[in-house]
């Protein structure tokens, strides 16, 4: 016979009755209110059965009218708890289980997120019908269209002559000519060129005249961004990000506030960092394929060395200003803590660090005469 | 004699949860929930809120968290089969797609209700148990029309408009039947959000002279960028906790159930901008890990500025809910975030 001071607490209102409750071992329950010791309930084994058991808080006995009987005493444990009902508790409390959950948790998360979502949302895009691809590519330009770009300004002769660089490109790769497609467009932003994922690829007027004294790097610019087509990099991005997304969302449901700061900003980290390795192949791919024009690797050291000139030209005039020279004897501390932040910066960008992908290009150069 | 009032008690929210407790529990389950492959989530999901709930003390009574696994688990499945379909078929077709985000627009405030209706219904406090009875229309008003405003009277009506939202949100709510009375005013929105500005404005010019003078100094920009970036994200902290406490005590004031319960708050914008600030770096230290630590902390805090007032009608209240709802509504809200988190 067991004797436990609670709260008895009446079903479907809120009154409730400071109460002591007696647990006979034939599993018979008697519930007294405390004060005049007057039998509130009696009840079986069959008339009643208990809450969960909960870390810090007390088990309650739940009665089929729905009162319920709470113990004072938090740690109390009813003699009458199946293992089952003890099990989660046990799990929750027990170093073992807790050791094994904070190095399991962390390294499920990270191996799913680096490896295994990647590894299935690309298998994946493997079965997306063409239907998709194009989809995405004509619904992108549309937005692109109405939103950035205004119709090329480059005289008709430049437009061709490129045009049948692309087409000789397409020939000796094998490429399908009605999959890649060439857009010439004026684009605020200064030179660049992108790849949409129906093969659509759009050059700027600004790279097209940058480049106009080096073809060989516009060959170059024009394989990196065949290379995301070919590698189908933004289908990938799309899958993986979605993967990603519900994974979290499922996982960490409930979260907000700092929380969810945290995990957003660790969502981009990824992003980016999954975004740099596409660029790392689609160079990849423009430095095998250079060869095969009889033009060397070095031609994509080249094309971002002119890109890198012509973005930066525009910050140029502001930092003269600042006298550079300035800059030689007693600012070497700061200028050391500049290249290590800048360092750290680096996890933020889509794009790897161009001096690494010049000097890429030109080791793909030197390495192409060694086998 | 039965244990009833005969005058009005008052005290602080007693929360008696433990980090290191919660840490475990939180850790095992999420485990648990890896290796079952997310069918053990619902078991957890029940008893990490069965764990928040019931720590949670008003009066020297818990608060009790009703719905069951399984109940769960079946609103999860159809949510996600729902919330796949949707995530697929409007990648594919971009007509499916339209026609899906219609579909979703306008299940959107059902999912709104759903959701705060079923956690406020498997709330009991006392054996007397919680319920919403917003409507549809409600919704759409409080949602979807009046942000429309707030936007395009170019923000000047956004306070007024979150003031309506919460106020529409809490005035719903009801305990035992009776609802919830909501009297918060506007104006106290707008001086709110005039003092975080002011804040921000203020220490924006000072980290910006700041900033300016060692920018001078150095030549490289990139390295004494730092300076700033550190200062505003301390400045929008100090900013926010200031804003969110302000409201904070404001909303519990003004918020009552007649001859039953009353509230009044002491939220301090420092003490919760240092809260902000130290779960913020916390986080960033353990990798994420302290994730449960941060909940306890936040949870501590919030109880601790947070006074109730029980009066004496609160005896003769009378359960009016009976029964399991749906989760769908709730988990369908959850994965696609347009669950609230309210007051």
């Amino acid at each position: 016979m067991i004797n436990i001071s609670g709260t008895y607490q009446l079903a479907g209102c809120s009154k409730s009755y400071p109460a002591s409750a007696i647990l006979y071992d034939t599993g018979q329950v008697v519930i007294r209110q405390r004060e005049f010791n007057q039998m509130l309930v009696e009840a079986w084994p069959d008339d009643y059965t208990y809450g969960t058991a909960i870390p810090g808080l007390a088990v309650d006995l739940e009665f089929t009218d729905g009162a319920l009987f709470i113990p004072d005493d938090a740690q109390f444990r009813w003699p009458g708890l199946t293992n089952n009902n003890r099990l989660p508790e046990w799990l929750e409390s027990h170093w073992v289980t807790v050791l094994s959950s904070v190095i399991i948790v962390p390294l499920f998360l990270w191996s799913m997120v680096n490896y295994v979502l990647p590894g299935a949302s690309h298998a994946a895009v493997a079965f997306l019908p063409n239907s998709v691809a194009e989809s995405m590519g004509e619904q992108t330009l549309y937005i692109l269209d109405k939103l950035h770009f205004d119709p090329s300004e480059l005289p008709e002769s430049k437009q061709q002559e490129v045009e049948d660089q692309w087409q000789s490109i397409l020939s000796k790769l094998e490429l399908p000519k009605d999959k890649y497609q060439l857009y010439f467009r004026k684009f605020d932003m200064g030179a660049n060129a992108m790849a949409l994922p129906d093969g659509s690829i759009i050059v700027t007027d600004d790279i097209v005249t940058l480049m106009e004294q080096d073809p060989n790097a516009l060959i170059a610019v024009l394989l990196h961004e065949i290379g995301h087509i070919e590698h189908q990099h933004s289908l990938k991005m799309v899958a993986q990000t979605t993967a990603t997304t519900m994974l979290f969302a499922m996982m960490f449901g409930d979260i907000n506030g700092a929380g969810e700061l945290i995990l957003g900003a660790g969502t981009g980290l990824l992003q980016t960092a999954f975004s740099r390795d596409m660029e790392r192949e689609a160079d990849e791919f423009s430095h095998k394929n250079l060869p095969k024009f009889d033009i060397s690797p070095a031609a994509f050291a080249d094309a971002m060395t002119l890109l890198v000139n012509s973005h930066s030209a525009a910050f140029a005039s502001t930092d003269d200003e600042d006298g550079t020279d300035e800059e030689s004897s007693g600012e070497k501390n700061n200028s050391e803590i500049a290249n290590s932040l800048n360092h750290w910066l680096q996890y933020l960008s889509t794009h790897p660090d161009t001096q690494e992908r010049i000097d890429t290009a030109r080791s793909a150069e030197a390495g192409k005469d060694a086998p | 004699m039965e244990n009833g009032l005969s005058t009005e008690r008052t005290d602080f929210i007693n929360f008696t949860g433990k980090s290191g407790e919660y840490f475990k529990l939180w850790f095992v389950n999420m485990f648990l929930s890896i290796i079952t492959l997310g069918i053990y989530s619902a078991w957890a999901k029940v008893r990490d809120t069965q764990y928040l709930y019931g720590h949670t003390q008003v009066d020297g009574q818990s608060f009790r968290y009703l719905a069951s696994p399984m109940q769960i688990l079946k609103g999860r499945i159809v949510a996600v089969i729902v919330f796949v379909l949707y995530m697929v078929l409007s990648q594919i077709n971009p007509i499916i797609g339209l026609v899906m985000a219609l579909g979703l627009l306008v299940a959107m405030p059902w999912l709104i209700i759903q959701g705060i209706k079923f956690s406020m219904r498997m709330t009991a406090y006392r054996n007397v148990r919680f319920s919403f009875e917003g409507t549809y229309g409600g919704v759409i008003v409080h949602f979807v029309l009046l942000p429309i405003l707030g936007l395009i009277t170019f923000y000047l009506a956004m306070p007024w408009v979150i003031q309506q939202i919460q106020q529409y949100i809490n005035n719903n709510i009801t305990y035992g039947g009776k609802h919830f009375e909501q009297n918060s005013s506007a104006s106290q929105y707008y001086i709110a959000v005039l003092i975080s500005l002011g804040i921000v404005l203020v220490g924006g010019v000072v980290i910006s002279m700041i900033s300016g003078a060692s920018l001078a100094a150095v030549a490289e920009p990139s390295a004494a960028l730092i300076v700033p970036i550190l200062g505003f994200i301390l400045l929008f902290s100090i900013a926010a906790a200031v804003y969110q406490s302000f409201i904070y005590n404001h909303l519990l004031a003004t918020l009552s159930i007649d001859n039953v319960v009353s509230f009044n708050a002491e939220m301090k914008p420092v003490p919760f901008a240092v809260l902000m600030l130290t779960n913020i770096l916390l986080l960033i230290v353990t990798l994420g890990l302290a994730l449960p630590v941060v909940k306890i902390r936040t949870a501590r805090y919030i109880a601790s500025v947070t006074e109730v007032t029980i009066k004496p009608g609160i005896d003769a209240l009378i359960n009016t809910i009976e029964g399991s709802d749906s989760a769908f509504g709730e988990e369908a809200a959850g994965l696609f975030d347009t669950d609230l988190s309210l007051v």
